[in-house]
């Protein structure tokens, strides 16, 4: 009987090593595994951002961040205190991160970016045994070699968002990852990011590790070559500072904003892009303290985080003058060689709209007319078109370009405003402002009314009359290179459309375009005295009551066979002729690198 | 009674050293030393990567020096004629109570029990030596009244003659070694032949207890005998995941170790589980899941065959006594043996409740170690000195047939 009892215990024994080790062994193995190896993401180098040369604009720097593994956390409330007094930040900040732990445990939350080794780091360090489940780690940091400068093109980066983690193109990624957030690191970011390998690492049960198992390199990011001319972008950001203190000196204190567009019309790549106020993106880098983000959304800091070059709306005031010319001449309203007599005065039943120049320009033909910004000659064309059936101007402003987003690579673009009668039925808010009336063609024929584009529009519809009608594609990437600097892709040059136009009409624009700065009648003249090089140009005052106009120029050069396209605008800067136009000269003194100044006073014309 | 001190009469010392060795029970011992040499690997195994210790070899070291000591003891124990000890078992009992009671005064607490005597020349966990005194001393108890088998009230004597130390061993507390009392004292009860209705009854009284111990007590008279953590730990076993982090913790980690064996186990010193420290106590009570992580369900079942072969020799040694005492000291033995082979490895793979009973030959510690080779002595000695009364033309004795079916 003894016997029996022992051999049943055995049997006992037997029967619950063969259930676990052999029938449920593999899950129990499972178990193992999960109880001792940890996957430790090792993150990938973002790619650098060089300009079209080849000089670096945005590299990467190695920074320590402060991450808490959650579940190696213990104490949570007393060690998030002390960690928020430790990294100077609230301890919302800190719970806020904390709350995505649910998805893992042992996935480290990165709260707090580009800390300070001395004495931060040092601390944490020698307090590790208060500080359970908060780690350091290294990680990539973006590092803006020439400081202040290309802001609005090159952008920033910034953790993932969990809106952005919804999105189809952020699916491989998980919290706590960064993404590019603006510029070029948004739009090329799938190119830029990378992916992230990972260390599998075998820890013992107080989660020290023993032996790494296996790691997963990760892949770089890949780099990006912008068409950007990093010398010209600088030009055109000190020639911007140079055109405010102009307005400045001219009376117009209120100028305070800025951009500039320089294009090659050839092929639509962006030679330079700017956009004033601007700021150090490198603010960015880690957390944003509280008071930069205070600094930056001030009220008496003119939206630094706003690109004006894509995102401002604006009149566009005599600008837009050749493009109209355009529209007429191509839809045959009237012969380019047509003369409007201009006495300062159009008359539209009741209505009267004044020339600019009170005496008027007397008789005047098209080339004269862009020459001389002759509102009245434009006023008539306005007036006819008002006449035809259907939105003939508006159709053919929209084939420049305008009304719509021009593509450029950038996120946030504004798509402009084109107004014609449906528009205004929506938008008025009176019966009498949803009726779309002569003087609204009129007012659009100058570029003023509810008209409303981007400086990047205008670079893009100039080009076009540069390059003889093709409406391009701006563009600011131009290759995407691997480690080792080897092209493996190329953005190619992309035409949204060609406008079909008359020789001899085209030439009259062109030339009147040219004449704006190569004869004394031109608005442009003082501006552009003594350059050596021919620019065909046109000056714009846009009017936005009550503010102080805004300072137009649009130009290209060299006027025979362009080879870029500068945009310049001044906020409430005043005149175009004065203000506007000698920020473009000095940009393309810059690219056609010419010594020459121009005079020291400029005569306000239009 | 007539024929036991006719036994015991006979001389000792009188065969030769041939003899002996032709009559020892080589498979018993060697079986013995493979279990204690398999231990001795797993310990080591266990705890050579534990970074506190100042040398690899440490726990080995002191296992080796029990195995020596074990060893003499085993000897010794062998040639000594067991029947000797027949007549001594007040005075084993009186040194029993003492110990223990010894222990209570001036043993020294280790994690929470008062288990130890503490000398300069060696730490004694008295309870492990006072189990085999105590089987030794039942046997001859029992022996002594063998006339009395029908009156119940011998056989209820014999329940407190072996609770009293029991109960002391409990308030140590050690709640598992108390309960390894209950279980050789019905199996040396069986092998006596204790009347069935007197078992029963035994039973009854015992489910009884249990019960008012558990239930009836703690709420009717608010009297708590076991311990909170007793009950927790008793309890753990029956859903360790419900409680990851204590108890629950520990039986959970020991599963996975053996269950992660599989057939062939991970490799010697290749166990996860217990090299990273996730096994608790893996060099003592926990000393099975090592063996079933390195090696497997075939290292697991050579062990468990081991143990068999060695309670097989046991109880054969038993069935072969030329006399009662002999049979009784042997079932005694290899009750305490199969009970702890059982709740230790059943722990280990969590179908007993933790009870801190380390696995006889293979867990670290002396104490254990030495006596369980003792006890392999005195069954040696049972079966030698048997032997030679049936080789030298003795009378045998009676057969005491209830444990030989």
């Amino acid at each position: 009987m003894l016997v029996a009892v022992g051999l049943l215990l055995f049997a006992i024994l037997g029967f619950r090593l063969w259930f676990l080790q052999i029938l449920s062994g593999e899950s129990y193995e499972v178990l193992a595994m999960n109880n001792r190896v940890r996957e430790v993401e090792i993150e990938a180098a973002r790619g650098v951002i060089y300009d079209r040369d080849g000089e670096a604009l945005v590299e990467n720097r190695a920074g320590l961040s402060v991450a808490i593994l959650p579940m190696d956390l213990k104490n949570e409330a007393v060690v998030v205190r002390r960690l928020a007094d430790v990294l100077s930040i609230p301890e919302e900040d800190i719970w806020s991160k904390l709350d995505q732990r649910e998805n893992d445990p042992y996935r480290e939350i990165i709260i707090k970016e580009d800390v300070p080794e001395v004495p931060v780091v040092t601390y944490l360090k020698e307090h590790s045994l208060e500080f359970p489940g908060v780690t350091i780690r290294k990680s990539y940091l973006r590092n803006y070699l020439r400081g202040q400068f290309g802001t609005h093109i090159l952008g920033h980066v910034g953790e993932i968002s969990p809106e952005e983690l919804e999105r189809e193109e952020f699916r491989t990624l998980h919290a706590g990852q960064r993404v590019g957030k603006n510029g070029v690191e948004a739009a090329y970011d799938s190119f830029l990011r990378g992916e992230s390998g990972s260390r599998q690492v075998e820890v013992d049960a107080v989660g020290r590790p023993k032996r790494v198992r296996g790691v997963v390199q990760p892949t770089p990011g890949r780099n990006l070559v912008l068409t950007i001319d990093a010398d010209l972008q600088a030009s055109v950001e000190q020639a911007i500072e140079e055109g405010l203190d102009r307005a400045h000196a001219g009376g117009f204190k209120e100028a305070s904003a800025a951009a500039v567009v320089a294009l090659n019309p050839r092929n639509g790549e962006v030679l330079a892009l700017a956009s004033y106020p601007d700021y150090d993106p490198s603010v960015w880098v880690g957390s944003m303290s509280h008071d930069d983000y205070n600094l930056l959304t001030a009220e008496d800091a003119h939206k630094p985080l706003f690109n004006r070059a894509i995102m401002g709306r604006y009149p566009a005031g005599s600008t837009f003058k050749p493009f109209v010319a355009a529209v007429s001449l191509k839809t045959d309203q009237f012969p380019w060689t047509m003369e409007v007599d201009c006495d300062g005065d159009f008359t539209v039943g009741k209505q009267v709209w004044k020339d600019w120049r009170p005496e008027g320009h007397g008789i005047v033909n098209l080339v004269e007319a862009i020459t001389q910004s002759c509102d009245v000659y434009f006023y008539t064309l306005g007036k006819n078109f008002y006449k035809q059936s259907g939105p003939v101007l508006q159709n053919g402003l929209r084939e420049f370009g305008f009304g719509a987003p021009t593509g450029l690579d950038l996120p946030g673009e504004y798509s402009g405003r084109v107004p014609d009668s449906e528009w205004k039925r929506d938008a008025g808010e009176t019966d009498i402002d949803r009726i779309w009336k002569t003087g609204d063609d009129v007012n659009l024929a100058i570029g003023q009314g509810d008209l409303l584009v981007t400086p990047l529009q205008l670079a893009v519809a100039s080009a076009a009359i540069a390059n003889g009608g093709d409406v391009l594609v701006p563009k600011l990437g131009r290759w995407i290179t691997d480690a080792g600097g080897n092209v493996i892709h190329e953005f190619e040059q992309e035409v949204r459309r060609h406008i079909e136009m008359n020789g001899e009409e085209l030439d009259a624009i062109r030339r009147g375009l040219l004449n704006v700065t190569s004869t004394p009648r031109g608005t442009a003249y003082g501006a552009f005295r003594g350059f050596p090089i021919a620019v065909a140009g046109k000056t714009g005052t846009a009017q936005k009551i009550p503010e102080d106009d805004y300072a137009w120029f649009m130009g290209y050069a060299p006027a025979e066979n362009p080879e870029i396209v500068v945009v310049a605008l001044v906020e409430r800067g005043g005149h175009g002729s004065s203000v506007a136009a000698p920020v473009v000269r000095r940009v393309m003194e810059a690219y056609f690198q010419t010594e020459t100044s121009p005079p020291k006073d400029i005569t306000a014309t239009e | 009674m007539n024929v036991l001190y006719r036994a015991a009469d006979r001389p000792a010392w009188g065969f030769s050293i041939s003899r002996y060795l032709r009559n020892i029970d080589w498979i018993l011992l060697l079986a013995t030393l493979g279990l204690v040499f398999a231990g001795m690997a797993m310990i080591y195994s266990a705890t050579a990567s534990d970074p506190n210790l100042d040398s690899p070899m440490r726990y080995l070291h002191a296992q080796g020096v029990g195995l020596g000591l074990g060893l003499i003891l085993l000897i010794g124990m062998s040639l000594l004629d067991f029947s000797w000890f027949s007549g001594m078992h007040k005075v084993l009992y009186g040194v029993s109570i003492a110990l223990l009671l010894a222990t209570m005064v001036f043993g020294v607490e280790r994690m929470g029990a008062r288990r130890w005597l503490v000398s300069p020349v060696i730490d004694i966990q008295t309870s492990e030596l006072v189990k085999l005194l105590m089987v030794v001393a039942l046997a001859g108890f029992l022996t002594g009244g063998v006339e009395l088998r029908h009156r119940f009230r011998f056989v209820a004597l014999t329940v407190v003659y072996v609770a009293v130390p029991a109960f002391l061993i409990f308030l140590q507390p050690d709640l598992g070694t108390a309960l390894v009392f209950v279980f050789f004292l019905l199996f040396m009860l069986v092998g006596w032949g204790v009347e069935w209705r007197h078992m029963v009854a035994l039973l009854s009284a015992g489910v009884a207890a249990v019960l008012a111990i558990l239930r009836v007590l703690p709420t009717v008279f608010g009297i708590q005998l076991l311990e909170p953590y007793q009950i927790q730990r008793l309890l753990a076993f029956l859903d360790p995941e419900k409680d990851p982090t204590d108890q629950g913790y520990q039986l959970l980690q020991s599963k996975i170790a053996v269950a992660s064996g599989m057939y062939t186990g991970k490799g010697f010193m290749e166990g996860t589980q217990t090299h990273l420290g996730f096994l608790p106590t893996h060099h003592t009570d926990f000393i099975f899941a090592v063996i079933g992580e390195e090696f497997g369900f075939l290292g697991a079942c050579a062990l468990l065959l081991l143990y068999m072969v060695v309670l097989w020799r046991i109880l054969r040694a038993a069935t072969q006594s030329k006399n009662l005492f002999g049979s009784l000291v042997c079932i005694g033995i290899g009750a305490v043996l199969l009970f702890q082979v059982f709740v230790n490895i059943g722990m280990s793979i969590g179908i007993m409740p933790i009870t801190g009973l380390p696995l006889p030959f293979v867990s670290y510690g002396s104490s254990s170690l030495v006596v369980f080779l003792m006890s392999v002595g005195l069954v040696e000695s049972v079966r030698i000195h048997s032997r030679t009364a049936l080789y030298g033309g003795r009378f045998r004795g009676e057969s005491y047939g209830q444990m030989a079916n």
